[in-house]
């Protein structure tokens, strides 16, 4: 079986094992990256919401140690074994951009996209994920309430979307719904326009997961003697990583597709 | 290179020893599954449930009224106010049902009060999830009308006249009530309160707790 076929088979796996509360399977544990608990279908929690109700309103509920360790070790487990290969082979809204990502990369070739895909900011704006982490995660939800609960475009998607026709009537839209709506487009627009442009720039999951690829077990070695730099693997990252310069890059997905196409195989997995 | 290998393994070690550790030592698990899981997040999905001001007779889980309900029908309705520890929803309506019913006690804390509301008792049972036995938080799944396992969750508890025998008789309403100000959900409870204080005068006089 080919190698971006096996991924895809992990992403529809862990995809339906993350719907198995569809059959009752409604369990403790935290999934290792985004999905929403509030999925009719869900199995598990997201980490994001237990690290939220941790910290909520922390004046008067002082901080849940246990329910901030708990996510945190969950990710920082995988973390420490394939850094962010969590988003590249598990992650139900990576399986979702691996989708779009076809048009965005069509897109690509239009001057005007490619321009703004090759602006000097572009790689500044990665770091947006992290303020989306501290700020609208942990200190919002310590100091004001849910924000980040409340305009979530994944949980718009994966939660909001599937209650609405599966319950017609039962439910009517909150004063945030409609923030959230125009969050959700613009989301939709950004996943068509850039290939994983949530996974660059605004997810916080990334965000925590982003600096374990740093000390990871598993990650992606180039061997830069061998490399002749026809540029071809750095064209075909998902990430728009320069790719023969990288080394251990926090925005790797460990997707592995620079893997298949480098033409002298000087990019490799390696376990160390 | 080694120096790599031990900093990997040393927080592979911390970190499963922490995960597991925390799952066999603690009730993490549980407190997940029961506190996120299991109870619908009405914030997440950035709904509110629409308001239907029914009484009905079955219990949403078809199990029976639990004890602590039934013993307080003897004096009247009862009401019983459903929250947790982190709930935006649970915070707007806490102040709002204190003053309504004019009580005072701590949000993290199991409460109970007999007050007097119109000239009628009424039986007050305050339960946050985070806080409480077992018995009062299976109760939510028995007064969840809807289905819909969403906090904040009220339910007034009353007695109904069923084919010839008197019942216990509840209504339940979730979240902030489908209002976005104090005034019209004050409205909604005090219809409901009088609906119930009602039906509980007309009723009262044939009803046996252990029938």
């Amino acid at each position: 079986m080919k190698f971006q076929m096996k991924r895809l088979l992990s992403q529809i796996l862990i995809f339906f094992s993350a719907n198995l509360g569809a059959f009752g399977l409604k369990t403790g544990f935290c999934y290792p990256f985004f999905y929403c608990h509030s999925c009719p279908a869900s199995t598990s929690a997201c980490p994001l919401k237990a690290i939220e109700n941790s910290v909520y309103n922390v004046k008067d509920n002082g901080i849940a140690w246990k329910l901030l360790f708990y996510p945190i070790l969950i990710l920082g487990f995988f973390g420490t074994l394939t850094g962010r290969a969590i988003c590249g082979w598990a992650c139900p809204i990576g399986l979702l951009q691996r989708g779009t990502g076809r048009i965005a990369r069509k897109l690509k070739k239009y001057p005007v996209i490619q321009k703004l895909g090759q602006h000097k900011i572009e790689p500044s704006l990665r770091y947006i994920k992290y303020f989306v982490f501290i700020i609208f995660v942990i200190i919002t939800s310590a100091l004001i309430g849910f924000i980040f609960t409340d305009i979530c475009p994944i949980g718009f998607l994966t939660g909001t979307i599937p209650t609405l026709i599966l319950y017609p009537g039962k439910f009517v839209p909150n004063p945030f719904f409609w923030v959230a709506l125009v969050i959700f487009i613009l989301f939709l627009v950004l996943i068509f326009t850039v290939e994983r442009g949530w996974c660059r720039y605004f997810c916080p999951i990334g965000a925590f997961l982003a600096p374990f690829n740093k000390i990871s077990i598993l990650n992606i070695s180039v061997d830069t003697e061998k490399c002749i730099h026809c540029n071809a693997c750095s064209e075909e990252c998902p990430m728009g990583i320069d790719v023969p310069n990288m080394r251990r890059d926090p925005e790797c997905i460990l997707c592995g597709k620079c893997i298949n196409v480098c033409p002298k195989s000087c990019i490799t997995f390696e376990r160390k | 290179m080694k120096k790599m290998i031990v900093i990997q393994i040393s927080a592979l070690l911390l970190i499963s020893g922490g995960v597991g550790g925390m799952l066999l030592f603690t009730d993490v698990y549980e407190e997940v599954q029961s506190n996120i899981v299991l109870i619908l997040c009405l914030s997440c999905l950035k709904l509110e449930v629409s308001t239907i001001k029914e009484f009905t007779f079955e219990t949403a889980n078809n199990e029976p009224h639990p004890d602590f309900v039934l013993d307080n029908l003897t004096d009247g309705p009862v009401f019983l106010h459903y929250s947790e520890k982190a709930c935006p929803g649970c915070d707007i309506m806490y102040p709002i049902i204190k003053q309504f019913f004019n009580v005072e006690f701590e949000k993290n804390e199991m409460f109970y009060e007999m007050v007097n509301y119109e000239n009628s008792n009424v039986s007050y049972i305050y339960t946050n999830i985070d806080y409480s036995s077992e018995e009062m938080r299976d109760s939510l799944l028995i007064y969840d009308k809807d289905h819909v396992h969403g906090l904040p969750m009220f339910s007034v508890v009353t007695l109904g006249y069923d084919r010839g025998i008197v019942r216990p008789h509840y209504a339940s309403v979730y979240g902030t009530l489908g209002f976005d100000n104090d005034k019209e959900r004050i409205t909604l409870l005090t219809e409901l309160m009088q609906e119930s204080i009602d039906m509980y005068n007309q009723n009262w006089e044939g009803y046996n707790p252990n029938q």
